[in-house]
């Protein structure tokens, strides 16, 4: 069944439509959030409610647009919406402060935890490196970079879900990739972990 | 190359996004130079992370979950309210809270008229107010 097939059904009110475009999508949302919040539970939380989104404005949908698009715009309105609201308590904290807090949590299980191999743990404190300098990247190169990263999107792509032409995407990523590699670059030196 | 224009460049080296020539000149750099070749190998295991990062496994109650919050939603503002409804209550209330500031201008400025002119006590002003609360308010808000 086609995007075009599913909406169709859907207008019409097909509960096996709406089953369908959920499962065949949900990894596309659940991934594009994840990237975005950096946190699989509230990615979860935030993609149940871009369905529900999708469910109450299905006749608002413009037939000649990408459903993927809309997806992935959904998607990232409702993730940004989410860090915002999340924010006010965080604003204080640098980066090298959040990768500190972090570790020690990880350590704390893993030290509770004996059998753990040595690399698992290097590991974990590499993601967590990774995930706050993913997180302390200006609002719209994190987009990008999130698409790009986790769902693989052309720039093409990229450029229509965020409504920017390619070579604005181009720079944003450019831009994105600079940061991290900054963040990263820092945390080997000061041995942030 | 130097140290700190190969630190610039590390990122796009591993995503294979350099120009061949400069892919040339950090390689050669990390062949010599084994901080940077350590710092290297480091960013790389650290981007790998991405790779693995992502969602694969799919949430066989997703479906469920995503039905309960329709439901729910629908059930908490039900939305088969009439049109007419939809507007006339707002308007209605708009002019409620219009003639109540009117109002209590008008209140505000009788007594001492009232009280200048003829010497009224304060109880006999208070008729004004129990008036006044009598407008059935709740009225206008409900169908
Ligand atoms: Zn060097």
């Amino acid at each position: 069944m086609s995007d075009t097939d599913i909406i169709d059904q859907l207008k019409q009110g097909s509960e096996a439509a709406f089953k369908t475009l959920v499962d065949t999508h949900q990894k596309l949302v659940v991934n594009t959030c994840y990237g975005l919040v950096q946190n699989r539970e509230d990615a979860e939380d935030i993609a149940q409610d871009v369905f529900v989104e999708v469910y109450r404005n299905i006749d608002k949908f413009r037939a000649d647009a990408k459903l993927s698009t809309w997806l992935y715009r959904i998607a990232v309105n409702r993730s940004l919406n989410h860090i915002r609201d999340n924010k006010k308590r965080k604003w204080f904290h640098s980066f090298e402060d959040e990768v500190a807090a972090k570790n020690r949590e990880v350590m704390q299980v893993s030290t509770s935890n004996t059998d753990e191999p040595e690399y698992e743990l290097e590991n974990q404190q590499r993601a967590i490196i990774l995930r706050e300098a993913i997180n302390s990247l200006p609002q719209n190169q994190k987009v990008a970079f999130t698409l790009s990263k986790y769902e693989e999107l052309s720039y093409q792509e990229i450029a229509e879900v965020m409504d920017l032409s390619v070579s604005s995407v181009e720079s944003l990523l450019f831009r994105a990739k600079k940061g991290l590699q900054k963040k990263l670059y820092k945390c080997y030196k000061k041995k942030c972990l | 190359m130097k140290c700190k224009s190969v630190h610039n460049k590390l990122i796009f080296f591993l995503e294979k996004e350099l120009p061949v020539s400069e892919m040339e000149q950090v390689q050669k750099h990390l062949d010599e130079c084994s901080e940077c070749a350590r710092f290297t190998a480091e960013m790389k295991n650290t981007l790998q992370i991405l790779d693995n990062d992502k969602v694969n496994d799919e949430n066989p109650f997703f479906y469920t979950r995503v039905k309960e919050r329709i439901a729910k939603q629908a059930e908490e503002q039900p939305a088969v309210r009439p049109v007419l409804v939809r507007i006339l209550q707002p308007v209605a209330f708009s002019i409620l809270l219009l003639l109540g500031v009117y109002g209590g201008f008008k209140l505000g400025q009788a007594p001492k008229a009232n009280i200048a002119g003829s010497g009224f006590t304060e109880q006999e002003v208070i008729p004004y107010w129990n008036e006044l609360e009598a407008e059935p308010i709740e009225a206008f808000l409900m169908k």
